[in-house]
């Protein structure tokens, strides 16, 4: 009775076509922006956003960069760790030849290299699908990894083969403070996922999922293949490329190529099938669900005050972690996004469901 | 019937196309016109190249002898996005909609083709693409007036009866504007409501609007009741091209496919 759309007279298409025509969704989301600016920074620790909060919004937004390209789009894309690299490696690059670069213009440099390479990669996606795809991007994945190992360029011959990113200046603004790594990293999450929102809502989204649907009635009205196709790998690319700069530069710090090998790709595409195939909000919330549940998992047997070995703990971790995998995509194949809207289905008709 | 319509000149010339699949012969030199203005209906019995004449139209299938010409264009070889963009429109025998969508997307996505000014301020939204959006937002509202589905607007069309699939797909080609709507089966498996709706649509876009449709029906009753002439193939072959009156008459139509009464 609380959340309801009885009452909320839409006498506009513009208001109907608002991304929350529901005013609730509205105040709860700009709500949850704002206590994310306002109140979290003041009252979590340094552990929070070093270990939780950062790393939860940098994979949210490489998640939210291959939702675009999987779910929206529809094309299987196991090259998600593979475009983040180019994204950091190139950004690094940039940044060691030409030092006074600001650092966002080469995090957003990172992110059209990577849309380049993505392009390039997301050539064979014009005649193959499905699987056969995936196997085509894997090749990309082993191939940049490949890559950043063995070319010792563009670690500028470092003998470690890692990388070390500069200290983080932009605009005169010094960030080394965890609290200030949080902020930068949630308004790249915020101001990415606007424009993802209003990219899929669009023209471009609109031909992206057409070509995911029925990609035969999709040309005969008129959409080219190509270039919905190889538009959602420049884009979903980009958004990765710069996800991977942020998570090299802002996370990490110094990092190896190890940092975005193939795990990293396959546990980006677990996030969005478990957020949600082509959902805004799944992105952020099966990055949570992946990069939050195993420290949780971690702290619930100390805090039951349990007597088990840390061995222990970690093998645990990996059992219920996997198990709750498994149950939710039996649960809801669609995802978590799925599990919220039918929650809030549920809501409108609370507490009198009949 | 014939309200005072006028049938202009060919729209579009098909020119002795041949179309075979391996040994198998789909169409053997098949020449046709769709006049302006005018329903054709396409008949004959299952298997004989009636949809396959339909896809070598809209550059499917590319037939291996012959020439389509469209509005004086000539043409041997072209994509379906070429011919969507020259102003041909289909909608398909087993629904082709995009099941993920709301009927509204799905017809708004036939309007893709016109929405190409502001491609730049996507990511923004506010302003100039919001503008389009609304724009053609209009547009489609009248579409979905016009097939009365406005309670559906929301509805993902997965969930639709089969029906009203058929009714979302006819919207979102009338969506493109089309000056060519081919029809594939429109009415099949439709109880008899359904049909004289869908009938009613198709002579209100034809009158309304001047689009030019040919459609392929088994229902005899309706082709008969609608067309304004009827081509007949018969295993990849023409057998027939006439007003209604005079294929229903003809012979060799009876004998392929009409049948006889006993």
């Amino acid at each position: 009775m609380i959340y309801r759309e009885a009452g909320t007279f839409r006498t506009t298409y513009r208001a109907d076509q608002a991304v929350f025509p529901i005013p609730q969704d509205k105040a709860f989301v700009l709500g949850l922006v704002a206590v994310a600016y306002l109140v979290v920074p003041f009252v979590m620790t340094d552990y929070f956003f070093l270990a939780i909060l950062i790393p939860f919004l940098i994979l949210a937004l490489a998640t939210l960069g291959l939702n675009l390209l999987v779910g929206y789009c529809g094309q299987i894309s196991l090259g998600a760790g593979g475009f983040m690299a180019v994204g950091a490696y190139s950004a690094y690059k940039l940044v060691s030849i030409v030092p006074e670069t600001n650092l966002v213009v080469a995090w957003l440099f990172g992110g059209v290299c990577a849309a380049g390479v993505g392009i390039l990669f997301g050539i064979p996606s014009l005649r193959i699908k499905g699987f056969y795809l995936a196997v085509a991007t894997l090749a990309s994945q082993f191939f940049l990894d490949w890559m950043f190992i063995r070319i010792t360029w563009w670690t500028n011959y470092s003998p470690s083969g890692s990388a070390t990113a500069p200290p983080l200046d932009i605009f005169g603004w010094v960030v080394d403070r965890p609290v200030e790594k949080y902020l930068l990293a949630l308004t790249f999450a915020v101001v990415f996922a606007v424009i993802a929102k209003n990219l899929v809502r669009g023209r471009l989204g609109r031909s992206w999922m057409a070509t995911r649907d029925m990609d035969i009635a999709a040309e005969i009205i008129g959409i080219r293949p190509m270039g919905a196709k190889l538009s959602a790998f420049a884009i979903s690319s980009f958004v990765c490329g710069v996800a991977g700069a942020l998570w090299a530069f802002v996370y990490l710090g110094t990092w190896e190529p190890l940092a975005f090998d193939i795990n990293r790709s396959f546990s980006i595409l677990f996030m969005v099938i478990i957020g949600g195939l082509g959902s805004i909000l799944g992105s952020f919330l099966g990055a949570a669900f992946i990069t939050l549940l195993p420290i949780f998992l971690n702290q619930v047997p100390a805090a039951l005050g349990l007597p088990l070995s840390t061995a222990m703990v970690s093998h645990l971790e990996f059992m219920i972690f996997g198990a709750l995998i498994i149950f939710f995509l039996i649960v809801e194949p669609h995802g978590l996004a799925r599990l919220w809207a039918i929650g809030k289905e549920k809501l409108r008709m609370w507490p009198f469901p009949h | 019937m014939q309200n005072g319509k006028v049938i202009g000149g060919p729209l579009l010339v098909a020119d002795s196309i041949s179309l075979a699949f391996g040994g198998v012969k789909a169409l053997s030199n098949i020449s046709l016109e769709i006049r302006e203005h005018e329903i054709l209906a396409i008949i004959g019995p299952n298997g004989a190249g009636k949809t396959s004449m339909l896809n070598v139209i809209n550059g499917f299938y590319h037939p291996q002898e012959g020439t389509i010409t469209f509005k004086g264009e000539t043409r041997r070889r072209m994509r379906p996005h070429h011919a969507a963009e020259q102003g041909i429109a289909r909608t398909f025998q087993n629904v082709a909609l995009f099941k993920g969508m709301s009927t509204l997307d799905n017809i708004m996505t036939g309007r893709l083709l016109k929405m190409k000014r502001s491609l730049w301020w996507q990511p923004i939204w506010w302003g100039p693409a919001e503008r389009e959006e609304i724009e053609h937002r209009e547009f489609v509202e009248r579409i979905i007036d016009f097939l009365e589905i406005q309670a559906i607007r929301k509805t993902p069309v997965g969930r639709l009866p089969y029906g009203l699939q058929k009714r979302v797909e006819l919207g979102r080609a009338l969506a493109m504007e089309p000056d060519l709507l081919l029809l594939d089966e429109p009415m099949a498996g439709m109880n008899v409501e359904e049909k004289e709706d869908m009938c009613r649509f198709i002579l209100d876009v034809n009158d309304e609007f001047g689009t030019t449709i040919a459609l392929i029906e088994h229902d005899m009753g309706v082709v008969m009741d609608i067309s304004d002439r009827v081509v007949v193939l018969d295993y990849g072959r023409k057998i027939g091209d006439g007003p209604p009156d005079e294929v229903r008459r003809d012979p060799e139509v009876i004998k392929a496919y009409l049948g006889e009464a006993h």
